[in-house]
């Protein structure tokens, strides 16, 4: 323990601001170091940071945020192909996960039966359990029009990449792709735009 | 005394020179230390368990920042129930005015989780393996020898000890005793943010337990500031009788006051203030000089309570009004927080609907009518699945021709569903845009929720070609 002055009280300042007198106290040391530790920091973050171009910026950070999940989605449609989605749509696990996206997703507009009907009224999207394709009968083909939305915006098949994800559209695409075979003919809708693949 | 007993001017836990001045209190007895200790063995036994009792299925508060659902002895919130929190938070305050308003500052002496972990574990350790505070004192002069390494070095792995032991009761509150579990059966890079927090409060608590224990009270924590503004004349504070006290001196002077200058009341004060200089700052009406200073006039066979729980009015023989501007204001608006709390706890619904336009075109014109696609979220919000039905009403729903109301939307405990709705309807039956709302119905219980309303729109009867309305017009160029 530090001895402490003969005196009881503090000395008092001798000048004298408007009438106000000051005790020469000094600081807490503690406190007084958390001054210091801002200067130390001070001195790290502007020679590091802002001279060096050490660490990350927000922005940076965000990028590389949306790269990294761009690469992961990437990684997840590298993986899917006309072959594999058929070979989803045998798998009676994906097949039931896919249909339980389509009861609360698309059943609105393509029905529960996908026949786009409700009783004898049309509904407002394509049949897809015929063999006639307006964008094409690929696997691949539904689920780029699923992912990306209609390229006719004026019908209302909304792009559902965001909302869903690879993974859950894969299995939708199973799930539809399950009421077909793989090798059964196919034919363009008389609408199909020109740039659809024609059926192989 | 070697020592300088403290004054006013200056803070007794700082030397002249800005150093920290390490406190000793010496031990005390008494009805308050007594009333205190299990006041605080309650509250630590309260801290512990609330995580381990389950109600409803979840801990009794598991503030589930995760999953975004919060759980508070039964009563689950969603995210977008967060605001009762304000009135929950305010009203806690206004019961911080109202008490300290009548009896000072006991929520820092008696209740402040800060003073009890301080004064009821890290200071009892202290007591445990370094002694009274003669002997603590002593340990602190003393050379570094063999014997003083190894008992500082226990002392501080005991203290690391409970500093983690507590930070990790504090993390179970948010990822629950399960996460918790788990969590420590797994590498510390699965859980970062988590490990990172207890790692940091761990140290901190240490940190303040170990070396910086008052100096939180006297300088940094704001509700102390707070609470020194919220008391007045009348509210209960801890001082002392200088009518009887004064002057000090001996207890064999006949001239002398009651007060025999023997400093017990300064010695037990854990931050190293003279009660006698009336209230101060520092001061967190812990009641250790009260218990102090009996003990000395029952000894001497005068009265107690020479430093007592009374008012500025009471110390000067008057009486202390419990009923004035203050209290009734804080009263009042004590009673308006809590109340509306509760009152907006009790609203909450255990449902949440709303609906929101799909992406896209506001509507679409096909085959001679026109569809509007919604999005209807539903939110379950018990810790049931439940099982919901979706209708629809408003404006001439007889001609609006709904689907995806058709299958009921089963939702699981606590989780949420995106139901996609579209509407149709003639286009010669529409005449202008129809407000509608989406009833949303548990089937088990029968109440039902109402989403906010949503417009039915379609082209504009007064335009006579809508051959504007086709984005093609635009995206062609």
């Amino acid at each position: 323990m530090k001895p402490e002055t003969s005196t009881n009280e503090p000395v008092l300042r001798e000048h004298t601001y408007d009438g106000i007198q000051e005790y020469d106290q000094k600081l807490p040391n503690w406190w007084l170091f958390t001054l210091y530790i801002t200067m130390v920091w001070f001195v790290i973050a502007w020679v590091g940071y802002y001279q060096f171009g050490y660490g990350t910026t927000d922005e940076q950070q965000i990028d590389a945020a949306m790269a990294r999940m761009a690469e992961a989605r990437e990684k997840e449609l590298e993986k899917i192909n006309d072959d594999s989605l058929w070979a989803m749509a045998q798998d009676p696990a994906i097949v039931e996960a896919g249909r339980a996206t389509y009861t609360t997703t698309c059943v609105a507009c393509h029905a529960a039966d996908l026949s786009a009907k409700l009783g004898a009224a049309p509904l407002p999207g394509l049949p897809l359990n015929d063999p006639i394709w307006k964008y094409g009968g690929h696997p691949t083909d539904v689920m780029k029009i699923i992912r990306k939305g209609s390229p006719d915006v004026t019908k209302g098949m909304i792009a559902w990449d965001a909302a869903l994800g690879v993974k859950r559209i894969s299995e939708v695409v199973a799930f539809i792709m399950s009421h077909h075979k793989k090798d059964a003919p196919w034919t363009l809708a008389p609408d199909a735009p020109k740039q659809a693949d024609p059926p192989k | 005394m070697s020592r300088n007993s403290p004054n006013l001017t200056s803070l007794g836990s700082i030397n002249t020179d800005g150093s920290k001045r390490i406190l000793h209190p010496a031990d005390v007895h008494g009805r308050f230390t007594t009333a205190r200790k299990w006041f605080a063995l309650l509250l630590l036994i309260i801290y512990i368990a609330l995580p381990w009792i389950p109600v409803n299925g979840y801990p009794a508060v598991f503030l589930d920042v995760a999953q975004r659902r919060f759980h508070l002895f039964g009563l689950t919130l969603a995210t977008q129930d967060l605001w009762v929190f304000f009135f929950l938070i305010t009203g806690v305050g206004f019961s911080l005015f109202y008490v300290t308003a009548l009896f000072g500052r006991v929520w820092c002496g008696w209740t402040c989780p800060y003073t009890i972990f301080l004064e009821h574990v890290f200071r009892r350790v202290e007591r445990w393996i370094d002694g009274d505070a003669t002997a603590r004192r002593k340990l602190d002069a003393a050379p570094w020898t063999a014997s003083k390494m190894i008992r500082r070095v226990f002392k501080h792995t005991v203290f690391i000890a409970l500093a983690a032991l507590i930070a990790h009761i504090f993390l179970s509150y948010f990822v629950s005793l399960k996460g918790l579990y788990e969590m420590m059966h797994h590498s510390p890079r699965g859980h970062m943010i988590a490990f990172g927090t207890v790692l940091f409060l761990s140290a901190a608590l240490y940190f303040c337990f170990s070396w910086f224990r008052e100096q939180f009270c006297v300088i940094l924590c704001p509700y102390g500031r707070m609470q020194s503004a919220l008391t007045d004349d009348h509210s209960l504070i801890i001082g002392y009788d200088k009518k009887r006290g004064e002057p000090r001196g001996k207890s064999s002077n006949p001239d002398a006051g009651d007060c025999i200058d023997c400093l017990r009341c300064v010695h037990v004060c854990p931050t190293g203030i003279d009660i006698r200089n009336g209230l101060q700052l520092e001061c967190i009406g812990c009641a250790a000089c009260i218990d102090a200073c009996s003990d000395v006039m029952t000894k001497l066979n005068r009265k107690p309570d020479l430093i007592r729980y009374d008012s500025d009015v009471g110390f000067k023989g008057e009486k202390t009004r419990l009923v004035r501007g203050r209290t009734i204001l804080y009263t009042f608006m004590m009673l308006a927080g809590v109340g509306a709390f509760l009152f907006s706890a009790s609203r909450i619904e255990p449902v949440r609907a709303n609906a929101l336009r799909m992406a896209g075109q506001p509507f679409y014109v096909a085959d001679g009518q026109i569809r509007n696609q919604f999005t209807v979220r539903v939110i379950n919000k018990r810790n049931e699945p439940r099982t919901f039905r979706l209708s629809l009403s408003g404006d001439k729903t007889g001609s609006i021709t709904t689907t995806g109301t058709e299958t009921p939307l089963v939702i699981p405990a606590l989780g949420e569903e995106v139901r996609p709705l579209v509407l149709t309807m003639p286009e010669s039956a529409y005449t202008e845009s129809l407000r509608l709302v989406i009833t949303v119905t548990d089937e088990a219980s029968g109440t039902s929720t109402q989403t906010r309303p949503i417009e039915f729109t379609g082209p504009d009867k007064r335009i006579q070609s809508n051959d504007y309305l086709d984005p093609k017009q635009y995206l062609q160029q």
